[in-house]
C-alpha cells in the first residue's frame, strides 16, 4: 500500500515543485517578486503563524537549491524555445549577473508599481548590464528585455534584432499583465505545496487549494463510496408489464449460432481424461453414460422387442404347419431374431422374400411333397390345421 | 374378464396392507415410518463424468494435460508451449484434410448405427444432385460454404425454397459474414487465438452486396425476422450506417424487431452519434421504442447500454447512469451477468479518472457464485478485475477474492483464452510481488504457478528480479536464474545486465552462495559466448558485464575461468564495449599473483594499459613486489608503464 501511495504521489509532488522552480528559472523577476507578494500578504495578514512562514520559506530555499539539478529539465517554457545554445548560455550569465546586482531591486516594482518610472529604470538597468558586457550592447540589451518580459517575446526572437525599444515597452506593458495572472498561479501552487507538506486545512479562503481528483482519490482510496442498488431508475420500462409481455422466438437460427459460439468460447483444452470424455461424448464420439446400446438408433427407437425376436407370427397365413419348409422357416426365424444389426422392417422383408420365393417354385415343391397334399402357399394354413 | 381384475386388484390391496398390520403390531412403534421415494433425477450423458471429474484437481506440479507426459518434451517457455499445442492442432487438421481428400478410403462403418463425427464430410460440386433437405442439414451442421453452393444449384435448378429454409440460411450467412468459421474441433486453435474480435468490430468487415444481402433481397416482402438477421448481421461486422438505416426502415414499416436487434443498434451507437448527450439521447429513444413496441429487454439489452456507457468518459453523470441502468433492468428482473460488471468496471475505473472503489462492492455481489456464460463479453471480466486490483487499487486482498472467485466450481471457464489468462496472472503476480512478503511470494505463489500454469514475461521477471534485489535476498537467484533459461529471456540484455549487478552487490560471501553465484555469472558467459550463429538479435559482451562476470568467478577463486575471460577481453578489444571496472583487474591481477603466472598479470597489465586507466602503474608495482619476475617480464612490464615504476619498486624491495 505503502509503495502505491507513494508512487502515484511522486509525480504531482515533482510537478508542483518543477512549476515553482520554473518561475525562476524562466525569468528572474517572477520567482523573487512571488515570494515577495506572498511574504508582503502574509505580513498584512497577522493571523497566519510564524511557523508557516519559516516552512515556506525552508521550502522555497529547497526549491532554489535544487533547481539547479531541474534546469535542464524546464525545456518546455516559452523562452528557450527556438534559440540556439550559444545564446542561451550567453543570457544565462546575464541572467546571473542581472540577479546578484539589480534585479531584485526592481523586480518586484516592476509588478507593483504601474508609472513609467519603473519601467525606465528597466531599461537603465538593462543598459548599464549590456554595456558593462561589451560586444554588440543594442542586441545585448534587447534580448535581455525579451528575457525578462518572457511569453510574446519569443516571437520577436526569431527576428535577429530588435532595435526599436518603444515597440519592446509596449510588449512589456501586455506582458506585464499576462505575467501578473501566471505568477498568482504559481504562488498558489506554491502554497498548495506547503500545504501537502503541513496536512492544515485550507488558510485563506482565495487561495485554498484546488486540488485535482486524482491526488486526492490516491492518497485515501474509499473516498467515493459507491451503491450498486440505488433506487432510481431510467423509467423506461414498467417491470410489471415486462412480466407480461410475450416474448416471440424470432430469429431461431441466430439464437442457436449465437449460443453455439457462447458454448464453444468457454470449451477450452481438457484437462484431464475426464474432461477429454465429456468433450469426446458432446461430440458424439463415444457412448453416453449410462451405456444404453440403442444409443442412436433414432429408427427403431419406437419399436418393441417383441417385434425383433417372436418372428414366427410372420409365417402365418403362408408357411405350412408342418414339413421341410416349416422347419427351415422356424430356423430363419431363429436366426433373425438373434441378428442386432437389421431393423424389424428388415427382418419381416426377409422372411416374406422367402414366402415369394417358395410362392415361385410352388409346383415344384408340390411335386416333391414338400407342401402337405392339399396346401397351396397364399391360400392359408388354417385351412390346412382345420383338416 | 373385467369382474377378474376387480378382485385381483381388490387381492393385491390386501396383500400390501397386512404385513403392515402385522409389523406394527410385531414391533410396538407407533412412530410412522413413511418411506419417501425421491423423484427420478433426469441424468445427462456427461454427468457420470462430470461428477468423476470434479474429484481431479489441478496438479500446480504438472504440466497440462495436452502435453507429453515425458519431461524431455514438456515446454517450459511461452512459445515452447504454444508451439507444442500448435503442433498437436496442425496434426489434426492434416488428419482432416486426409479424410476429406480421401472420402472413399473412409467409407467403412465400424460403428452401428454410424457416428457422424467420424464421417467424412459430404463434397458438394457443381454436379451434385442436392434437394432441400440437404440445405436444411447444411445449416444444421454450421456449413456456411456448402448451403451457399446448394442455395445455387438449388436456385438453378428451379426448386422452391421454403420460406423457413430461406429464413435460416439467411440467418446463418448473416450471423458468420459469409465466412467459414473455425471449426468446433480445433480448440486449441481457438485457445491460443489472440482475441483480437474486439479490435475486428472497430472497422467494418461486413461484405457489400454479397450473398447475405443477394438472399435478403430475394425476399419478397421482407418480415421482421428477416429485418432482424440483415440488421444484427451489418451491426455485427461494422456496417453501421446500412444497418441503422435499415432499422428505420423496419420501424417505418410498423414491424415489430427482436430484442436482440435492438440490442445491435444500441450496441453500435457510439458510431452512429458523435458526442456523450447525442449517444445517451438515441439509447433512451431506442430503449422507449422497445417499450412501445412492447418488446421484451434481456441481458444483451442491459450490456449494449453499459457497453456504450462505459465509452462515454469519465464524468460523473455517466456513472449515475450506469447505477441507474442496472437498477432499471434489475427491476425487470434481468440479472446483470459477468459482462455486465465487466462494463461497469472500465465505466468507473478509467485509466486518468478518480480511483473508484466499486470492484469491492462488485465482489461483494458476486462471491461464492457459480456462473455460466451468459454473453460473449463475459470472459472479459476476470482479466479487468485483475487489472484494476493491480494498477487501479493495488490491492491484493482483493486480487486474492477475485482469484478465488475465479477458480470456485467451473468458473475457471471464462478466463477467456490462453492470452487473457497470462495477461490476468501477470497482473496478479506483479501485484503479488510488489505487497506481499518475498518469502510468502516465493513459497505460495512463484511456486505454485510457474511455470505450469504461467510464465512470466520477461517484463515481469524483471519485476520480481528488481524485488529480490531489493530485499537482498540472494538466495532465490539461483532458481529464477534456471527459470529465465527455460523461459527462453536468457537472451535479453536487461536481465542478464540486472543480474549481474544483482550478483556484484551481494555482500553475502558465504561460500556456498558465492561458488552458486560464480556458476550463474560463467552460465551466462557460455550462453553469450556459445550462442547460435544464426540468432536474429546476437547479444554481445560488454567490458562491463565481462568484468562482473569474472569479479564472480574470482569471489569463488576459480581463476581458469577468470583468465578466459580475461582472455576475451584482451583478444577483442574492438568488439567489446566499453571496459571493466578497475577493481576488478586489480582484484584478478592479485589472484595472477596467487596463483604465480607473471604473465597472465602482465597481460592484465598490458590490457589495462591500452584500456587507458590511469592507475595502471599500480598494478605493474604489485606485481613486481609479490613476485620475483624474470629479465622479459620487467622489460615488459618497464616497456608498458616505463622505467619509474620498476625503479621504486625494487628500491622498496631493497
Amino acid at each position: 500500500m505503502m509503495h502505491f501511495t507513494l508512487l502515484r504521489c511522486r509525480p504531482y509532488a515533482t510537478k508542483a515543485i518543477r512549476a515553482a522552480f520554473s518561475t525562476k528559472r524562466g525569468d528572474t523577476s517572477t520567482s523573487s517578486s512571488s515570494s515577495d507578494s506572498d511574504d508582503d500578504r502574509k505580513l498584512k495578514r497577522q493571523e497566519r503563524s510564524e511557523a508557516a512562514r519559516q516552512k515556506l520559506h525552508l521550502l522555497l530555499e529547497n526549491m532554489l537549491e535544487n533547481d539547479t539539478t531541474t534546469k535542464e529539465k524546464g525545456s518546455d517554457l516559452p523562452l528557450t524555445k527556438a534559440r540556439d545554445h550559444r545564446r542561451i548560455a550567453k543570457e544565462r550569465r546575464e541572467e546571473e549577473s542581472v540577479k546578484t546586482e539589480t534585479v531584485g531591486k526592481w523586480s518586484s516594482k516592476l509588478i507593483s508599481s504601474d508609472g513609467p518610472f519603473s519601467e525606465k529604470k528597466i531599461v537603465k538597468a538593462v543598459q548599464d548590464v549590456s554595456v558593462s558586457l561589451g560586444g554588440d550592447v543594442k542586441k545585448t540589451e534587447s534580448e535581455l528585455l525579451q528575457k525578462l518580459l518572457g511569453g510574446p517575446a519569443k516571437e520577436d526572437s526569431q527576428q535577429p534584432t530588435v532595435t526599436d525599444l518603444n515597440e519592446l515597452f509596449k510588449d512589456m506593458k501586455i506582458d506585464r499583465e499576462t505575467k501578473t495572472d501566471v505568477e498568482i498561479s504559481r504562488a498558489e501552487q506554491v502554497r498548495q505545496l506547503l500545504q501537502m507538506v503541513k496536512p492544515q486545512p485550507a488558510q485563506t479562503p482565495q487561495t485554498a487549494p484546488r486540488r485535482r481528483p486524482q491526488v486526492s482519490s490516491s492518497v485515501d482510496i474509499p473516498q467515493e463510496p459507491v451503491n450498486l442498488h440505488v433506487e432510481e431508475c431510467l423509467g423506461i420500462f414498467n417491470g410489471e408489464e415486462v412480466k407480461n409481455w410475450e416474448e416471440p422466438e424470432l430469429n431461431p437460427t441466430w439464437r442457436a449460432l449465437h449460443r453455439r459460439e457462447l458454448e464453444l468460447s468457454v470449451t477450452h483444452p481438457p484437462e484431464n481424461y475426464f474432461q477429454q470424455m465429456i468433450l469426446w461424448t458432446k461430440q458424439g464420439k463415444v457412448w453416453k453414460f449410462p451405456i444404453d446400446n440403442e444409443q442412436d438408433l433414432e429408427t427403431e427407437k419406437d419399436v418393441y422387442f417383441t417385434e425383433h425376436i417372436f418372428l414366427e407370427k410372420h409365417l402365418e397365413g403362408w408357411c405350412p404347419p408342418r414339413g421341410p419348409i416349416r422347419h427351415f422357416m422356424e430356423l430363419v426365424c431363429v436366426g433373425l431374431s438373434k441378428n442386432a444389426y437389421q431393423t424389424a422392417e428388415m427382418k419381416r422383408d426377409h422372411i416374406l422374400w422367402f414366402r415369394d420365393y417358395f410362392k415361385e417354385k410352388n409346383q415344384l415343391l408340390v411335386e416333391v411333397g414338400a407342401f402337405p397334399p392339399g396346401f397351396e402357399i397364399g391360400k392359408g394354413g388354417l385351412k390346412v390345421e382345420a383338416k | 374378464m373385467s369382474f377378474v381384475k376387480v378382485i385381483t386388484s381388490k387381492l393385491s390391496i390386501a396383500r400390501i396392507a397386512a404385513p403392515k398390520t402385522i409389523l406394527t403390531s410385531c414391533y410396538c412403534t407407533d412412530v410412522e415410518h413413511q418411506i419417501q421415494i425421491p423423484n427420478r433425477i433426469h441424468r445427462g450423458p456427461t454427468d457420470i463424468l462430470q461428477a468423476l471429474e470434479s474429484t481431479v484437481q489441478r496438479d500446480y506440479t504438472a504440466a497440462h494435460y495436452k502435453y507429453h507426459d515425458d519431461p524431455y518434451l514438456t515446454p517450459m517457455s511461452n512459445l515452447g508451449k504454444r508451439t507444442f499445442a500448435m503442433a498437436q492442432e496442425a496434426g489434426r487438421k492434416a488428419a482432416h484434410w486426409v479424410r476429406k481428400e480421401n472420402a472413399d478410403l473412409f467409407q467403412h462403418r465400424e460403428a452401428e448405427p454410424m457416428i457422424k463425427a467420424f464421417v467424412p464430410p459430404k463434397i458438394y460440386t457443381e454436379n451434385s444432385d442436392v434437394c432441400e433437405e440437404d440445405l436444411i442439414n447444411a445449416i444444421k451442421d454450421v456449413q456456411v460454404a456448402d448451403s451457399t453452393l446448394i442455395y445455387k444449384l438449388l436456385k438453378n435448378k428451379n426448386v422452391d425454397i421454403s420460406h423457413g429454409t430461406l429464413q435460416q440460411l439467411l440467418e446463418l450467412i448473416c450471423f458468420y459474414n459469409c465466412e467459414e468459421p473455425l471449426g468446433e474441433e480445433f480448440i486449441e486453435e481457438r485457445w491460443f487465438k489472440q482475441s483480437a474480435r474486439g479490435k475486428e468490430r472497430q472497422r467494418k468487415t461486413w461484405k457489400d452486396g454479397s450473398f447475405a444481402e443477394e438472399v435478403f433481397i430475394s425476399f419478397e416482402n421482407p418480415g421482421a425476422e428477416a429485418y432482424s438477421a440483415i440488421i444484427q448481421g451489418m451491426a455485427k461486422y461494422g456496417q453501421i450506417d446500412r444497418s441503422a438505416q435499415l432499422f428505420e426502415e423496419a420501424q417505418n414499416k410498423g414491424l415489430v424487431l427482436s430484442a436482440d436487434t435492438f440490442n445491435a443498434i444500441i450496441s453500435v451507437s457510439d458510431f452512429l452519434k458523435e458526442g456523450y448527450d447525442h449517444r445517451w439521447k438515441f439509447i433512451l429513444e431506442t430503449l422507449s421504442l422497445m417499450s412501445m413496441a412492447k418488446v421484451k429487454p434481456n441481458l444483451g439489452t442491459l450490456n449494449s447500454v453499459l457497453k456504450i456507457l462505459s465509452t462515454m468518459g469519465t464524468g460523473k453523470v455517466v456513472k449515475q447512469h450506469v447505477l441507474r441502468t442496472l437498477s432499471e433492468f434489475r427491476a425487470l428482473g434481468i440479472e446483470p451477468s459477468l459482462a455486465s460488471w465487466y462494463y461497469v468496471l472500465i465505466s468507473f475505473c478509467k485509466e486518468r479518472g478518480p480511483v473508484s472503489p466499486i470492484l469491492r462492492n462488485i465482489m461483494a455481489e458476486l462471491n461464492g457464485k457459480e456462473f455460466k456464460i451468459r454473453d460473449s463479453r463475459d470472459t472479459f471480466f476476470f482479466v479487468t478485475a485483475m487489472d484494476v486490483c493491480h494498477h487501479h487499487l493495488c490491492d491484493k486482498e482483493l486480487a486474492k477474492q477475485v482469484d478465488n472467485l475465479l477458480h470456485l466450481h467451473n468458473n475457471y471457464d471464462l478466463i477467456g483464452d490462453s492470452y487473457k489468462e497470462s495477461i490476468y496472472y501477470r497482473h496478479y503476480i506483479t501485484l503479488l510481488c510488489k505487497t506481499e512478503p518475498l518469502e510468502d511470494f516465493m513459497e505460495n505463489v512463484y511456486q505454485k504457478l510457474v511455470p505450469n500454469i504461467y510464465v512470466p514475461e520477461p517484463s515481469v521477471m524483471l519485476d520480481i528480479l528488481k524485488y529480490v534485489e531489493a530485499n537482498d535476498a540472494i538466495n532465490y537467484l539461483p532458481r529464477l536464474w534456471s527459470d529465465i533459461v527455460i523461459f527462453d529471456h536468457a537472451n535479453r540484455e536487461n536481465i542478464l545486465t540486472l543480474i549481474l549487478n544483482i550478483m556484484i552487490n551481494n555482500g553475502n560471501r558465504e561460500a556456498q552462495i558465492v561458488e552458486k553465484l560464480s556458476n550463474v555469472a560463467w552460465d551466462i558467459w557460455s550462453k553469450v559466448e556459445y550462442q547460435q550463429e544464426h540468432r536474429t538479435k546476437v547479444l554481445s559482451f560488454t567490458g562491463d558485464m565481462l568484468g562482473k562476470i569474472m569479479t564472480l568467478t574470482l569471489r569463488n577463486n576459480d581463476f581458469e575461468k577468470a583468465s578466459k575471460v580475461m582472455d576475451k577481453l584482451e583478444n577483442n578489444q574492438q568488439s567489446v564495449l566499453g571496459v571493466p571496472q578497475f577493481e576488478t583487474l586489480k582484484l584478478y591481477v592479485d589472484h595472477c599473483i596467487q596463483q604465480k603466472r607473471p604473465s597472465s598479470g602482465i597481460d592484465c597489465l598490458q590490457y589495462a594499459v591500452d584500456s587507458g586507466f590511469e592507475q595502471a602503474s599500480e598494478l605493474a608495482a604489485s606485481l613486481i613486489k609479490h613476485l620475483t619476475l624474470d629479465e622479459t617480464h620487467l622489460q615488459r612490464i618497464s616497456s608498458l608503464v616505463g622505467q619509474a615504476v620498476l625503479t621504486e619498486n625494487s628500491v622498496t624491495e631493497v
